[in-house]
């Protein structure tokens, strides 16, 4: 039984109902964490060089924490005209990604960026701060300085300590570890709430066109999407990441939209460079790019590392007939002739993926998914979103937020 | 009037002291002749015991026409102490249609233990390397296939707990190459009851003098997440791809087996088993958290004079898949709804001299690892497997009872790139 109003009379009485009832109030202010302290800096465009980009400009919690843009690739610099390269990913399904590494068969796996060239999500914060066609900070310093003046910088301080910005180095490296612990700890990062994820827990069914579209992802001998994007719950019990983080070169098209790519020379050949270094030598990775997750797929608005495709269905329409109807996706040189595979060097044009379904096929084959089939493949990718609602059948990535652990 | 009493008694003690004195030497004599027969019967009693048939539980005992070599369990109950056990098979097998993928493969060692504790109480151990070489980059396994402690509660009723090897079938629980015809082990006890087939847990065994031999028990059971559609394993091997083999075994939801052999007319055996038990082992939020295994079978044997018959059928039942398929759909090994298997097998021993035999067999076996799906919406149903007949015409020579070498040949009717040859050797101790 509480005590009465009139039987608190000791001022430790009074702070210790006061503290017992404040939760009650909804009052309660809790401390600062490393986590709390990743959030607010996420979302922070006073961290750029421009001060209206955030980690969450690219990566916007309600979609998905991808880009919520519209655009190819989202512009960044100083003054937001600086043209970036590769499309945005989603930040969401990313903590059960191992470090970069090469299986026992010799296969790349693991690491994020879509070259998989940062270890861990700690790493993979650290770029985009001072890269020119993002946040173009001149260097960690200046970030760091900015955190110093920002509104949560006292939270900083009680977190990491009064001295922690003496140490820009150490300073920095906590404001990317603040970073990481939001992203490993959030649950909005891994809601695990889709129609799909439903489906898999026995609470309902997915229509007849999804069923039909989720047999044409697994079959082997149609979509073969699962190859690469595993649809199953493991032998654990563990939900589907659908990546199973390993590259692959698809030979997407040139994209024209970016500018970079106005220079002929220019190529953009994930594992072995320009980006990342460390492999440059291994000619034979060229043009391979990380499997992404499929999770969240049909919130995109361009897909593969270059965004040449704008819409789902031509995405998966790729991946059917890039080998049937390479006319429908590559340029023409002057002499009439496909130029598939123009986004690669020619000596390079041979990394492209094609002895596995569906790519196994030649100009005058039947594709391996017809139109209809691409479209309950689709159909069934769109139960991928997060977010869902079963009273109205949909589902929105921004409902996934706000139910924190 | 106590006191009196023990006077009493005293004074005829004394009174007859003498005498008891002079008839102390053949008090001696008798006394010794006596112990010389006590201990006689000892000998006799001990012998008996070593003699008699164990009581074992309800596995198909093999009798006149493969010759009957101790298993690792007859040999250790005719000795005491402790003794060490094992065996081994080495497989050749050349397909027919496909000269380059013949594989000679060492396909098990195994080697075991039995330590009687007393004479009511035993260890029985087994661990076994599958395919010569276990390491990181190897495709061998070592494993323990047995591991238990045997208690007789009576002469006809003995209890059992640990690892333990399931008497479904006629060759699970009596695995060793000497026991069996031919270079391979059954497709119907390999793909439906999948040998060696053991699980943790606590079971009853005994006999009856009308010859009925019977188990029955509480133990692990299959573990349905483990199904990987994807992979053709439980194509191959329904329960043999969600086995748990007592490795980190989920083990929320218990099965249960009862099994059973009369032998009471010499050389026939009938007899038969079922077991049961769920297979999501309490997984949260699974579509198949009813999911139920049934496992039956039923066999029969008849060795009299040169001549060895056997027949068995087995069938798998797992209910509640409909929705877990419905998540695997398109994959291309979905969880069956039934499965089953069966054989007729005879043999006949034309040769033998002292130790040595020889033995011809044909075997016909029948079985389907997917005869049935749970419903699917239309267009969408899994196409259910053929059932698959092997022929089987081989020999087995024994050297001697605990020695085999054995050669056959195997024709697949609905498949038949997988026709071959077979060579094969394997012993025990």
């Amino acid at each position: 039984m509480p005590p009465s109003i009139h039987s608190i009379r000791h001022p430790i009485a009074w702070l210790a109902a006061i503290a017992c009832l404040l939760p009650g109030m909804g009052l309660a202010v809790s401390a600062p964490t490393p986590a709390s302290l990743g959030r607010a800096i996420f979302a922070d465009p006073g961290l750029s060089a421009s001060g209206a980009m955030s980690c969450a400009s690219c990566h916007s919690p309600a979609h998905a924490h991808a880009s919520p843009s519209e655009g190819l690739v989202p512009p960044g610099g100083p003054g937001l005209d600086v043209p970036g390269f590769r499309t945005a990913p989603s930040l969401r399904y990313l903590d059960m990604t191992m470090p970069f590494g090469f299986d026992k068969e010799g296969t790349p796996v693991g690491g994020m960026n879509r070259d998989g060239r940062a270890n861990s999500p700690l790493e993979q914060a650290a770029r985009p701060f001072t890269a020119p066609h993002e946040m173009a900070n001149a260097s960690p310093a200046e970030v760091v300085a900015k955190v110093e003046h920002a509104a949560y910088a006292d939270d900083f301080r009680a977190v990491y300590g009064a001295n922690v910005f003496a140490d820009t180095e150490g300073a920095f490296f906590r404001i990317l570890f603040s970073i990481e612990q939001y992203e490993r700890t959030a649950r909005e990062f891994r809601p695990f709430d889709s129609k799909y994820d439903e489906f898999l827990r026995g609470r309902l069914r997915l229509s007849p066109l999804e069923l039909r579209g989720l047999a044409l992802f697994n079959r082997p001998d149609k979509g073969n999407c699962a190859a690469c994007h595993p649809s199953a719950r493991g032998a654990d019990g563990s939900f589907p990441l659908f990546t199973d983080f390993t590259f692959d070169a698809l030979g997407a098209p040139r994209n024209p939209a970016i500018p970079a790519t106005a220079d002929p020379d220019y190529y953009d050949l994930g594992l072995c460079g320009p980006d990342r270094i460390d492999l440059a030598n291994r000619r034979d990775l060229c043009g391979a790019f990380k499997v992404p997750t499929l999770r969240n797929v049909a919130t995109r608005h361009a897909f593969f590392h270059n965004g040449v495709f704008r819409s789902l269905s031509e995405a998966v329409r790729f991946y059917a007939r890039r080998d049937t109807n390479p006319e429908e996706f590559y340029p023409r040189d002057a002499n009439g002739v496909v130029q598939k595979f123009d986004d690669l060097p020619p000596a390079l044009r041979g990394n492209v993926n094609t002895l596995e379904v569906p790519y196994d096929r030649k100009p005058g084959q039947t594709p391996r998914l017809d139109e209809s089939e691409i479209a309950a493949i689709v159909a069934f990718l769109h139960t991928l979103t997060d977010g869902y609602d079963p009273r109205t059948d949909t589902a929105d990535p921004a409902r996934s937020l706000g139910h924190d652990d | 009037m106590t006191r009196t009493r023990i006077a009493a008694a005293l004074a005829a003690i004394l009174a007859f002291a003498p005498l008891a004195q002079a008839d102390d030497a053949g008090l001696r004599s008798e006394v010794a002749e006596l112990r010389a027969q006590l201990q006689a019967l000892q000998r006799e009693i001990a012998t008996l015991r070593q003699e008699r048939a164990p009581v074992t539980p309800a596995s198909a005992a093999s009798a006149a026409a493969v010759p009957a070599p101790a298993t690792a369990e007859d040999r250790a109950n005719r000795d005491s102490g402790t003794q060490l056990t094992g065996y081994a098979e080495l497989n050749y097998n050349r397909p027919t249609a496909k000269a380059a993928a013949a594989q000679a493969d060492l396909r098990r060692a195994v080697l075991g233990f039995t330590h009687r504790v007393d004479d009511t109480t035993r260890i029985v151990g087994e661990f076994e390397w599958e395919h010569a070489i276990v390491s990181a980059d190897d495709k061998g396994e070592a494993a323990v296939e047995q591991l238990l402690i045997e208690h007789e509660i009576h002469p006809s009723l003995g209890l059992r707990a640990g690892l333990m090897l399931m008497p479904l079938g006629l060759l699970n629980e009596r695995h060793e190459p000497p026991t069996y015809y031919g270079v391979e082990r059954n497709f119907v006890e390999t793909a439906i009851i999948p040998s060696t087939w053991r699980e943790g847990g606590v079971a009853l065994y005994g006999t009856t003098a009308a010859g009925f031999s019977w188990s029955a028990g509480l133990t692990t059971g299959f573990d349905l997440g483990k199904w990987d559609a994807t992979s053709d394993e439980g194509r191959e091997s329904p329960l043999g791809s969600i086995h748990q083999e007592m490795q980190l075994a989920k083990a929320r939801d218990p099965s249960l087996f009862v099994a059973g052999n009369w032998q009471g007319i010499p050389g026939l055996t009938l007899g038969g088993g079922v077991f049961t038990g769920k297979l999501a082992q309490g997984m949260e939020k699974y579509p198949a958290a009813d999911a139920r295994l049934v496992l039956a079978e039923a066999h029969a044997r008849w060795q009299s004079g040169p001549f060895d018959v056997q027949a068995l059928y087995a069938h798998g039942h797992i209910s509640d898949t409909e929705a877990l398929n419905l998540t695997l759909l398109g994959n291309p090994t979905p969880v069956p709804e039934s499965f089953w298997g069966g054989y007729v097998q005879g043999a006949w021993k034309v040769w033998e001299r002292d130790d040595s035999s020889l033995a011809p067999f044909l075997r016909y076996e029948a079985f389907n690892t997917a005869a049935a799906y749970a419903p699917a919406p239309i267009g969408l149903a899994p196409d259910t497997a053929p059932a698959e007949h092997v022929w089987t015409i081989g020999a087995n020579y024994w050297l001697n009872p605990n020695i085999v070498f054995k050669a056959d040949y195997q024709h697949f009717d609905v498949d038949d790139t997988k026709n071959r040859f077979d060579l094969g050797m394997g012993y025990m101790f």
